[in-house]
């Protein structure tokens, strides 16, 4: 943790360059440092640290297969326009208000005018967008797609855990006494956290007690703690967790939580997700990894094009992103994010100006030890219709494992990936650094 | 003690304190595969060991599904009763111990004999909206009909006699899971009209009913595809979730295939089906070996029949046979059906074209309940089983809602058309929200949900444990629950604040959260 806030040289924040949180546990008791702190931050300190040069994760599904070719546009293939007639995003050179077309990123793709909230992060070089990217294995049912996705093998009903909570299980804590290692944001645990020590699903961390009188509650909680004792796996160890974490979380005053760099995230459900998340990161409380779902992607019908359905929800994501760069990730250069979808959309829309399920789309990564600024494609394949995959589809050049497997081996010092993206014979395309 | 004191003394019992709960290992047939993976646990070994973070095999299920029923749990009628209901209430128990158990399973299954009207009629009162047609609810306020909505569920849901009913209609809504906000109002009717209308009934029947909801077209936007211009969604979901199952062997060719066959199924007005000539596809189309010859418009309203032949199709699939009795299964019976009771219930499927009832039973028989896992309740499950086991009095349930929200289950609102899981590993790291409305509950004093102290509060200490113990156990707690319980209630002085915590402690239990 000590190398937390070297990078943050520009994050203007002088009680964090000024004092680092072990120096706070060593003043703590002498002399009154409130006034180095912000209010919101926890009173109970980890006394205890692990060297450790990992990132914090933060990993993103878009649920429900994310159009991402009216995220991450390829103006420059004309097929776009002639399969799109009413939901495509005029080019950037089309003579309409900025805010109605394509913003270029380069000579072939632009983001979406939802999208451009990004568009700091990706200049800044921490932003990465992959396109043509997806799962080699095709499947275009959500469920399926997102089971394997988060797995991390295709097609092998009988793994029950996560591609992330395999790796969590894998390597010793970046603090040896976090009492919460990973949590999802959202009321179940993710598949992709599945089989993570230590890990909770939490829908609201500034919420986490067990109410009643305040004079009982120690009480109460020892008796839950110790009746859950004997339960069966996985049960006993999320009952530890949930009682071990609630003086953690009731240290953290989340309502009063100051964003850096004057950070504003909307006020949606994903966007006080990240909120939370970037709290529990700043407050440096041992979470090493958050799941943060955001759904609504399955747009077959009426999504739009500049403006529209899609655009209204993609502006929350880009919005709510750019938060949590300008507050976290370009703060903290320890903190690195990937965004996924289980499938992309037709490469042509439907006769209800929405598109039906397809194969590649966009993912994308950022963080400081990302190689960002830039769209990554493993050769485009075009959308004429003689490139597309049936015929309607967009083809996968990109298997999502390569990129994120980059990352955990190189972001989250892991290099078990024969157990963490099983039966995936890797190539790295340096997404990470 | 402190906390941790009292973690690592009961972590460090010499004696396993219960004795229950390991994995079933290799009890069941089918669990064979998984069970190779987790031989520690086939070996028994040490409780201290089995609550170490759990252990990670990534080519093979690490996680056992199916879990150990609680050691208390020795009436096999009582297990019936709390597979069949939304929570054992002292009634059920009593009545069912009286009926035995084939007695209370066919009482159950005729649930149309059980007079319910009480509830009915409460509920036609308290939420008029309920009962209400398209015309009339499309000038509700949406909010409005949610809320009934919503409330009338949970309040069936606690009060209702048909109890296994139902689970049934919890069962298929999310089988034909639809988000109120999407289509507003129109969920009304779907859970009106297609779920209770028939979720005891034949299977065939729901699908039908389910393929002319205004609110199905809505939500999977079948309103809008027409010749030309198909939509995929229904026709996927229709084979993906709501018959065949995704492995059910139809292809992609055939979900754009079915997608044509089922153009001009709409809806018109305030969200009536009906089916529109002038948008049907009437070429020649294949779907799973089947071929549509081409038609023609003058057929008209005849092109409906294209649609309702391959439904039947479906329905009579002999995958649609296999994926819903597993289905079944695994809510009522077990995570982990094997291949034997899967074919048995299939057969019993195909036997009688699909017809619930006998299906259920199927399932439902003495010497499978005798030996099944125990499972974990959803929460909406838990939050009616507080209800009706803290015997609570009821007249409105409307301010409940919000504590759905908190458990992670708001009714209506799972925004996928596969409904809310039925997983253990999905649910069983949520559990402080359950802790706290375990507190909630017990203190409801005053309002429209009352849970009276009064009984507990009569005699001893340990009385009122008993009295908790047959009231949301069914007289089946271990001894280290009540310990736990009784060892808190003694801690404080006897009286009613110290009362409702105790009662809050037995909501929160591990032994509740198991049915």
């Amino acid at each position: 943790m000590t190398d937390m806030f070297e990078h943050d040289e520009s994050c203007g924040c002088r009680e964090y360059r000024e004092l680092s949180r072990r120096e706070f546990v060593g003043t703590a008791a002498g002399l009154s440092s409130a006034m180095f702190f912000p209010e919101w931050l926890p009173k109970v300190v980890l006394a205890q640290t692990y060297a450790s040069n990992r990132d914090v994760i933060v990993s993103i599904f878009q649920r429900g297969g994310v159009d991402g070719l009216n995220l991450v546009v390829p103006y420059a293939d004309p097929a776009y326009y002639t399969g799109r007639s009413t939901i495509a995003i005029p080019r950037p050179d089309a003579s309409v208000p900025a805010n109605q077309k394509v913003t270029a990123l380069d000579n072939f793709f632009g983001f979406a005018p939802a999208m451009t909230p990004l568009v700091p992060a990706f200049a800044s070089g921490n932003l990465l967008a992959v396109h043509a990217a997806g799962q080699s294995y095709v499947s275009r049912s959500h469920f399926d797609a997102q089971r394997f996705m988060e797995v991390g093998k295709p097609a092998d009903a009988s793994i029950v855990t996560g591609w992330l909570g395999r790796h969590l299980a894998l390597v010793p804590p970046m603090r040896t006494d976090a009492p919460l290692r990973a949590l999802g944001l959202s009321n179940g645990l993710a598949k992709t956290l599945v089989g993570a020590p230590q890990t909770l699903p939490i829908a609201n961390p500034a919420s986490f007690t067990i109410g009643g009188a305040a004079n009982t509650s120690a009480a109460r909680q020892a008796v839950v703690a110790a009746d859950y004792s004997d339960a069966p796996a996985p049960l006993n160890a999320s009952a530890l967790a949930a009682v071990n974490t609630i003086a953690l979380l009731q240290a953290v005053s989340f309502d009063r939580y100051v964003p850096m760099n004057g950070a504003v995230y909307p006020n949606s459900s994903f966007g006080r997700a990240l909120k939370s998340v970037a709290t529990l990161i700043r407050a440096d409380v041992g979470i090493e990894a958050a799941q943060v779902d955001i759904g609504g992607w399955d747009t077959h019908a009426a999504q739009g094009g500049a403006t529209g359905a899609l655009a209204t929800l993609s502006t929350d994501f880009a919005s709510s992103l750019a938060a949590f760069h300008a507050d976290v990730v370009a703060t903290n250069a320890r903190v690195t994010v990937v965004i996924i979808s289980e499938f992309g959309r037709n490469a042509r829309e439907n006769g209800s100006q929405g598109t039906d399920h397809g194969r590649a789309t966009t993912m994308f990564a950022m963080g400081q030890g990302i190689v960002g600024g830039r769209v990554l494609v493993n050769g485009w394949p075009g959308l004429a219709k003689e490139n597309l995959e049936s015929g309607q589809d967009l083809k996968v050049t990109t298997d999502y494992r390569d990129v994120l497997a980059e990352i955990v081996q190189k972001r989250l010092g892991n290099s078990a990936l024969d157990q963490i993206f099983p039966g995936w014979t890797v190539n790295f395309k340096g997404v990470a650094l | 003690m402190g906390l941790e004191e009292r973690l690592v003394a009961a972590q460090t019992n010499p004696e396993p304190p219960r004795g229950r709960r390991k994995f079933l290992a290799g009890a069941l047939a089918g669990v064979a595969t998984l069970a190779a993976a987790r031989p520690a646990f086939a070996q028994g070994r040490s409780k201290k060991a089995d609550r170490e973070v759990m252990p990670v095999d990534p080519f093979a299920g690490a996680l056992g599904l199916a879990i150990a029923p609680p050691s208390a749990w020795a009436n096999p009628t009582i297990r019936l009763v709390r597979r069949a209901t939304l929570g054992l209430s002292d009634a059920d128990v009593t009545a069912a111990k009286a009926m035995g158990y084939q007695g209370w399973l066919q009482y159950q299954l005729d649930y149309q004999r059980i007079d319910d009207s009480a509830v009915d009629n409460a509920v036609a009162t308290l939420w008029p909206t309920t009962t209400q047609d398209v015309n009339a609810l499309f000038s509700v306020a949406q909010s409005t009909v949610q809320t009934a909505q919503q409330a009338a569920w949970v309040y069936r849901a606690a009060l209702s006699k048909r109890q296994l009913y139902e689970r049934m209609v919890e069962f298929w809504s999310d089988h034909f899971n639809i988000e109120f906000a999407k289509v507003g109002y129109l969920k009304v009717v779907d859970d009106r009209d297609v779920i209770r209308k028939n979720a005891l009934g034949k299977f065939s029947d729901l699908v039908k009913a389910s393929s002319k909801s205004g609110a199905m077209m809505a939500y999977l936007d079948q309103n809008v595809s027409r010749v030309g211009a198909p939509n995929q969604n229904y026709a996927r979901e229709l084979m993906e979730l709501h018959t065949l199952g995704v492995n059910g062997g139809y292809t992609q060719d055939d979900v754009a295939e079915l997608s044509r066959v089922l153009t001009g199924w709409t809806i018109q007005g305030r969200g009536t089906f009906t089916f529109n000539a002038t948008l049907h596809d009437w070429g020649a189309k294949t779907v799973m070996g089947v071929t549509i010859p081409a038609g023609s418009p003058a057929l008209g309203a005849d092109g409906i029949k294209e649609g309702e032949q391959m439904i039947d199709f479906l329905c009579n699939h002999p995958s649609t046979a296999t994926f819903i009795s597993t289905k079944l299964l695994k809510w009522l019976l077990t995570p982990e059906p094997t291949q034997s009771q899967v074919n048995i219930v299939a057969g019993v499927f195909r036997a009688t074209g699909g017809d619930l009832k006998l299906v259920v039973r199927a399932i439902l028989n003495q010497g499978w309940m005798a030996t099944a896992p125990a499972k974990f309740k959803r929460p909406f499950h838990y939050l009616v089983s507080a209800l009706r086991g803290s015997n609570a009095a009821i007249t409105n349930t409307a301010g409940i809602n919000g504590q759905l929200v908190n458990l992670g289950q708001p009714l209506y609102q799972w925004e996928t058309p596969d409904g809310y899981p039925d997983l253990f590993e999905y649910w069983s790291g949520n559990l402080m929200p359950r802790w706290q409305f375990g507190t909630t509950v017990a203190n409801l004093r005053s309002g429209t949900i009352v849970v009276d102290t009064t009984p507990y509060l009569s005699g001893t200490a340990d009385a009122a444990v008993d009295l908790i113990a047959r009231n949301f156990f069914g007289g089946e707690m271990d001894a280290v629950t009540r310990a736990n319980l009784l060892t808190y209630l003694k801690g404080g002085t006897f009286n009613e604040t110290r009362v409702r915590e105790t009662l809050s402690l037995a909501i929160a239990s591990e032994l509740f959260q198991w049915y």
